[in-house]
């Protein structure tokens, strides 16, 4: 008996797609996770995630207790980087603060400090700064210093002036383009969509091709005539659609709650959110011919994940990391698309500032899915 | 005849064992849990930090004079920008679209004879806002470059002696800065968080997916037996991923041991009790891998992440997640552990987060056996 003659390759295929919807469609947890979840996490990073640093609790130690060390100290708590949580009567009592967590600076201006200043003399003000977030140590500190530069400038050109002279001064005066009030959130969630759709598409992936190796259903499905790479197109399929919707969904939520501007042509970013989503799908297959159990294909899909999101410069400048590891964020899918996402929708870029990337992400999404499906066919076959 | 105590221990023991051996056989799961924290610490601590410098700084010199060449030198010759284009001003908005700088001096003609007739000279700077975080360094760094010049033409022209104010800023636990030191504390718990609730979530509704279950409870094995046995080999594996943490980051890192180990292992294991507990609740509720692992990255990675102060002050949270991440026991761990770790705390600061870790954990833990009897009854 001759074997049944294979069915037209997109006649499969569309069968395929059809069964996965079904299949898809009548989980609603499933549906659930795919579609809301994400949503879910975009609120919560956009409104979580704030690099900028303002509010550190300050502790206050006013020893000199004059007129000019309540003004120094007025002006320094009021200007927003700082919140005053409490007052202390010694140095060492900040310290104590600082080691309670009760405070994360404490500014010391010693006694003496309006005589000195009277004199003529410097007068000197000590800031103890919690170090063990560096970021926010690091904003502390500098909005010490610059207010007390400022201060200490003020009062020599006072000095100066009374003596009928005029100092040089450099001011360096900064305009922000693209996000004037640099807000982080504008930035964050762009890439944050990067994030979640590799979350949402790898792991479901992976974790579902597994499932059905466990299950034994994958077999059956290959005893049928389909070929192998219309089985996987058409499995793919359902959450390239998905993806994409969660991709409108994302940026609605992001125009809306978050004033993230639309300013590039959507077309571009359309265009690598699906090359994108090649390279996703792709991963969360390979990783499922490794695995052999769901449990491992997500402790696989998450190994990719981590690295990939570290290194995608959504949490942390690209540029901060050592020649060697920007070497490797070329290998990064997510560092593209974030790229993308953050180019289309902040700067106003199209299609001509970013076809670098576009073709990037065609490259790694053809060959991850090809080197998964060539896997996928000799694990099976 | 046995007591009842020691035919209690031989079950849960065999359960445990059971657990054990499905672990142990299939090495793989072991391999990622521990390669992961490893290659994540590796990762944060030698190249994932904050710290910019060498930021791409397009200039636009209009003015040509002495004092707007030393201007630019004094914005490049320290290392925190690198001068990668000279333009005029309207090509900088072009390079930036393009990412190709991140910020544009622009010196106007002009600047020299201000500053050479001893008043204000003014330069622009204009800056890329879309990375907010690096903008906002930028501007501290642009800030302190065009202070130090002033200060240095001001001593220049014979103006000032002594500053006549003085701040000297201390920074205590991680002088330094180094984001490793920071970075530990926090990494740690959300791997634990990682490999309790979701290698608990999985391991148990993955019985429930393959139908063991069922045969579990005709077994003489008792449900409580069912619970503790599955949760101790992943109460192990948590102990030996903290310490494994901790010992990676104090040895390549450099990451402090200020405060006791009992202590710290201490309030991991109320951590860990806590997060089994979340993640046999999930596998009761959900009975389904995927949907589990879904419920677990929403209820607990991502808050360890972004609501426990790992990585995002708390005091900077809009007022509703400050309340909420009230009840992530992550929020406490991750404060228990900089402190043992960085400070050197002991009992009497961290007690009100070993008691938070342990409600969670007692609450938790109680809810999900009620409802896993429940379930079966």
């Amino acid at each position: 008996m001759s074997p049944a003659p294979a069915p037209k390759l997109l006649t499969a295929y569309a069968a395929v797609v059809r069964k996965e919807f079904r299949q898809t469609l009548r989980d609603r947890r499933i549906m659930f996770m795919l579609i809301a979840a994400p949503l879910i996490q975009t609120v919560l990073f956009g409104f979580a995630v704030d690099f900028d640093v303002d509010r550190v609790p300050t502790a206050l130690a006013d020893l000199d207790r004059s007129a000019a060390s309540r003004e120094q100290a007025r002006r320094l708590l009021a200007d927003g980087t700082l919140r005053h949580v409490l007052d202390v009567r010694s140095a060492a009592e900040a310290d104590r603060a600082l080691d309670e967590g009760r405070a994360a600076a404490a500014v010391v201006i010693p006694p003496g400090f309006s005589e000195d200043l009277a004199a003529g003399r410097t007068a000197r003000v000590q800031a103890l700064i919690d170090g063990t977030d560096p970021v926010r140590a690091g904003a502390a500190a500098s909005a010490i210093s610059r207010f007390f530069a400022a201060a200490s400038g003020d009062v020599g050109r006072d000095r100066l002036a009374a003596l009928g002279r005029a100092p040089p001064a450099v001011e360096v005066a900064p305009r922000v383009l693209h996000n004037p009030r640099l807000k982080t959130a504008v930035y964050v969630v762009p890439g944050i969509l990067a994030m979640l759709l590799v979350v949402v598409t790898a792991i479901v992936t992976a974790m579902g091709l597994s499932r059905e190796r466990e299950m034994g259903t994958l077999e059956q499905v290959l005893v049928t005539p389909i070929r192998p790479f219309v089985l996987l197109a058409g499995k793919m399929t359902p959450f390239v659609l998905v993806g994409f919707f969660d991709v409108v969904l994302a940026l609605a939520a992001m125009t809306w709650l978050f004033d993230v501007p639309l300013r590039g042509p959507l077309p571009a970013l359309a265009l690598g959110s699906v090359l994108y989503l090649c390279s996703t799908l792709g991963v969360g297959l390979l990783v499922s011919t490794f695995s052999s159990t769901q449990q491992q294909s997500f402790l696989g899909a998450f190994l990719f994940v981590i690295p990939a999101v570290l290194l995608s410069g959504i949490m942390t400048p690209i540029q901060a990391m050592p020649g060697w590891l920007r070497a490797v964020t070329w290998a990064n899918p997510l560092r593209f698309f974030a790229e993308i996402a953050r180019g289309v929708l902040l700067r106003g870029a199209g299609f001509g500032d970013l076809w670098v990337q576009l073709a990037v992400l065609l490259l790694y999404g053809s060959l991850i899915l090809g080197l998964a499906t060539a896997r996928f066919r000799t694990q099976l076959g | 005849m046995r007591s009842r105590p020691a035919r209690f221990a031989i079950r849960i023991s065999a359960m445990a064992a059971k657990e054990v051996l499905h672990i142990v056989r299939d090495p793989r799961t072991l391999v990622l849990a521990f390669v992961m924290p490893v290659l994540m610490l590796l990762l944060f601590g030698y190249g994932v930090s904050f710290d910019l410098d060498h930021l791409p700084l397009a200039v636009a010199d209009a003015d040509r004079t002495p004092e707007s060449r030393a201007l630019v030198d004094a914005f490049t010759r320290g290392g925190e920008f690198d001068l990668r284009a000279r333009v005029s001003p309207g090509e900088a908005e072009d390079l930036f679209r393009r990412g190709k700088a991140f910020a544009a001096l622009v010196v106007r003609p002009g600047y020299g004879r201000d500053l050479a007739r001893g008043g204000r000279a003014q330069a622009a700077l204009l800056v890329d806002g879309s990375d907010a975080a690096s903008a906002s360094q930028l501007l501290q760094k642009a800030d302190a470059i065009a202070r130090a010049e002033s200060l240095r033409r001001a001593a220049a022209a014979g103006a000032a002696g002594a500053p006549p104010i003085e701040v000297r800023n201390w920074t205590r636990y991680n002088p330094e800065g180094r984001s490793a030191v920071f970075m530990v504390p926090g990494l740690t718990v959300y791997l634990m968080a990682l490999g309790a609730v979701l290698l608990t979530a999985l391991t148990v509704a993955g019985e429930w997916e393959r139908g063991s279950m069922e045969q579990l409870f005709a077994s003489p094995v008792g449900r409580t037996d069912i619970i503790l046995g599955k949760l101790l080999p992943y109460l192990g594996l948590g102990l030996v991923q903290l310490l494994l943490v901790v010992a990676v980051g104090a040895t390549a890192f450099d990451v402090p041991v200020r405060g006791s180990l009992l202590l710290l292992f201490g309030v991991g294991l109320a951590f860990l009790a806590g997060m089994l507990g979340q993640g046999l609740f999930i596998s009761v509720v959900t009975k389904n891998q995927l949907v589990a692992t879904q419920a677990g990255t929403l209820s607990s990675l991502l808050p360890s992440l972004l609501l426990s102060g790992m990585l995002f002050p708390i005091e900077n949270m809009p007022p509703v997640l400050q309340a909420l991440s009230r009840i992530i026991p992550a929020r406490y761990f991750v404060h228990a552990l900089r402190g043992i770790l960085l400070k050197g705390s002991g009992p009497a600061e961290l007690w009100p987060d070993f008691v938070a870790l342990l409600v969670f954990a007692v609450a938790i833990l109680a809810v999900a056996t009620a409802r896993f009897q429940r379930r079966i009854a």
